[in-house]
């Protein structure tokens, strides 16, 4: 049997008490950073432990993450050609706009249902294994910026198809969803260990991202016109769609001051949730 | 030097638990949110519904040590692990532990069934902290270990269980663990892996791993430990050498005189009126010799017109594992006669422990045809010259020889010949 040397490096001492890292200092940030750097490598198997297996048995495979925008997009097309709904001006070909918002808005709605469920998903593991339950949210979260990917080549084909040139400003497109993918992943980790105390929140997710994706200028365009224009400033998911289709299609940012305010919004978002995440973290294997 | 510091410390540990579910969400988001702002949670108190699974457990494993945890269900053993382990966050005490951490608490756990074996490797290894370099190199041992090699490339969840679990526990053997938890894992897989996985850990002691072993083998507890806890309610109730724990655990699962519960008593043609265990003298057996002659008496009764069949006589250990079993010439009376039999046994031939002495009545079947029968304790003391630590339940009387010396090249002094006793 072949074996590494053993205390290659002085052994780690660890120490498990009541009460350890609670509250906000800096040894706390200390912890979480050296724990998530440790566990890059097992976030890396379990994105590909997952990713393998959901293509396994899988006839279409990776086009699965198009299926669901392609026909929302194919049924708006197909309402708008009938008069029943009279979307306004978009600037390019309907379908190329469309899909590039819905690929920008999917970051957030398949991102928030895939890691609200990453915890419950991985209970078995969870009490029995010792490893940092942020992974499993991440893997999850690695699945969506692959299916946004696959998405977003999809609207690369269709602006082809449609004989649409982008601005070169789309270079700027992956920038521009790190507020998003913040945003996702602060809401997805609060939401990953509440659904695994209160199981309500799986039911509740689905009628609430519909909700949220008909009062989003994603499959229309923004309006100036009666309380949607009065809303849709304060909504922060609004605002990101929406500089997501901006660098793409305008070129320049619509409100470059919402859009700061509301990525300063996603990184406060996402830095108290992932402290949350790490108070609860020792306390998940026990509810589960 | 390394090998004396101790790899794990366990001191006053406690862990409370929530009977209902409502009250352990309810107190799961009240802690959380003290937390929070910067406050402990109130841990060391009990609130309503709430009871203590682990209460004030302390111990020391050092490196190449085995520390058993033996206790009935549910009195805190796998508890106690998942604290070590980290899983469970301890509500009062401190535990530290040095190196890394090797769990067998379920092994294949993190195993995605859609997988094949290859990839599923790469994953629970991750899982147990180990990188791809170093899997990469414990690879063919791994295969080799688990003996999974044409279904490599096979998902794990056309597995055999055995497979499944061996291919779990030749994973967790190969992270070279420096503690290495142990939770009743080695009792699946056939006898041959059985062996196998307990020459592994043996192994990884001799490099100078500290493990701690949950069993219910007592066999495995007395050969494998060098320290026993036996717990009782989340408490250390004994703590010492594997015999003397283990004793006091017979002691705890021991039973009063247990008769088989008869649904309907009339149906039964015959039955003990009384069974009695004595000694040599005739007086009541209390606590016997390894060699103690003992005598069973057994009134018997019977409401047929005339019984015929054979008395049957075994002894057992606590968790009724046959020891021996010896049966009686064919016997035969009437009814409203009352017949005494009497067996008789030179020696009980029982290293220290606590057994049951199965006594019954057959027909002429004998182990098919049990009609009545009656488990009677049985306390052997140790003898007290002999190492408590002996391993094995029976006792047998072997005489030790020092043969005539060989011949040899050496001119040293040959040892006197002589008898010497062991």
């Amino acid at each position: 049997m072949k074996n590494l040397p053993r205390a290659a490096h002085p052994p780690e001492v660890r120490v498990y008490t009541p009460d350890q890292q609670i509250g906000w200092g800096p040894a706390a940030w200390r912890a979480m950073a050296g724990e998530l750097w440790r566990a890059r490598e097992l976030t890396w198997r379990l994105f590909l432990r997952d990713f393998n297996a959901r293509y396994r048995q899988s006839v279409l495979g990776v086009a699965w993450a198009v299926v669901l925008p392609v026909a929302t997009v194919a049924t708006f097309v197909f309402l708008n050609r009938s008069g029943v709904l009279n979307i306004g001006d978009t600037g390019v070909p309907y379908p190329a706009y469309a899909l590039l918002s819905l690929a920008v808005w999917q970051v957030f709605a398949s991102g928030i249902g895939l890691c609200s469920n990453a915890i419950v998903a991985g209970g078995g593991m969870v009490v029995k294994i010792n490893f940092p339950k942020e992974t499993l949210v991440l893997a999850h979260l690695g699945q969506v910026l692959f299916d946004t990917a696959v998405r977003l080549a999809t609207v690369a084909l269709v602006f082809v198809l449609f004989r649409v040139a982008p601005r070169w400003t789309a270079v700027f497109l992956p920038l521009v969803l790190v507020p998003m993918v913040l945003l996702t992943l602060g809401l997805g980790l609060a939401l990953a260990w509440f659904n695994a105390l209160v199981r309500d929140v799986g039911h509740v997710l689905t009628p609430v991202t519909t909700f949220l994706l008909f009062m989003t200028p994603v499959l229309y365009p923004n309006t100036n016109k009666g309380l949607l224009a009065v809303v849709t400033p304060y909504n922060p998911l609004a605002v990101l769609v929406s500089a997501g289709r901006d660098v793409v299609i305008t070129g320049h940012l619509t409100d470059p001051g919402s859009f700061a305010a509301v990525a300063a919004l996603s990184v406060v978002v996402f830095v108290i949730s992932w402290r949350v995440f790490h108070l609860v973290e020792p306390r998940l294997a026990e509810r589960l | 030097m390394r090998s004396i510091e101790a790899a794990l410390r366990a001191e006053r540990l406690g862990k409370k638990f929530s009977r209902s579910l409502k009250h352990s969400v309810r107190y799961a988001l009240r802690d959380i949110a003290r937390n929070a702002l910067g406050l402990p949670a109130p841990s060391d108190t009990l609130r309503p519904e709430e009871f203590w699974a682990v209460d004030g457990v302390s111990f020391e494993v050092r490196r190449g040590e085995v520390l058993g945890l033996i206790g009935a269900n549910g009195s805190g053993k796998t508890t106690t692990l998942k604290l070590l382990n980290g899983i469970l966050m301890p509500d009062r005490g401190r535990i530290e532990v040095l190196g890394r951490v090797g769990a067998l608490i379920e092994v294949g756990a993190g195993f995605h069934p859609m997988l094949s074996g290859r990839e599923n490797i790469y994953v629970n290894g991750a899982i147990l902290g180990m990188s791809k370099r170093e899997v990469d190199h414990q690879f063919d041992s791994i295969v080799a270990f688990a003996e999974i090699g044409d279904f490599l490339d096979t998902p794990v969840r056309f597995y055999s269980s055995g497979m499944y679990v061996r291919l779990g526990f030749a994973v967790a053997v190969h992270a070279n663990p420096d503690v290495l938890l142990v939770d009743e894992v080695l009792a699946v897989g056939d006898a041959r892996f059985y062996g196998k996985s307990q020459n592994r850990i043996r192994q990884l002691l001799e490099e100078g791993a500290a493990v701690v072993l949950v069993s219910h083998s007592m066999w495995l507890i007395q050969t494998f430990c060098t320290r026993v806890l036996l717990m009782e309610r989340g408490r250390v109730k004994h703590e010492g050498d594997p015999t003397s724990c283990i004793y006091e655990y017979n002691k705890l699962a021991e039973v009063e005189d247990w008769v088989a519960e008869y649904s309907d008593a009339a149906q039964i043609p015959v039955v003990f009126r009384d069974v009695r265990v004595e000694d040599a003298a005739g007086a009541p057996a209390g606590e016997l010799r390894p060699d103690s002659f003992v005598r069973v008496r057994a009134l018997c009764r019977t409401t047929a017109r005339e019984f015929r069949g054979r008395l049957l006589l075994r002894l057992q250990t606590m968790d009724g594992y046959p020891l021996y079993t010896s049966y009686s010439h064919e016997i035969r009376f009437r009814e409203g006669e009352e017949r005494e039999y009497v067996a008789e046994i030179p020696s009980i031939a029982l290293t220290g422990g606590q057994y049951r002495l199965h006594f019954a009545i057959c027909g002429p079947g004998v182990e098919r045809e049990v009609l009545y029968s009656r488990d009677t304790p049985v306390d052997v003391a140790p003898y007290p010259d002999t190492p408590s630590t002996r391993v094995g339940l029976f006792h047998n009387r072997v005489e030790w020889h020092e043969g005539a010396p060989a011949p040899s090249e050496s001119a040293a002094e040959p040892l006197e010949p002589g008898t010497h006793r062991c």
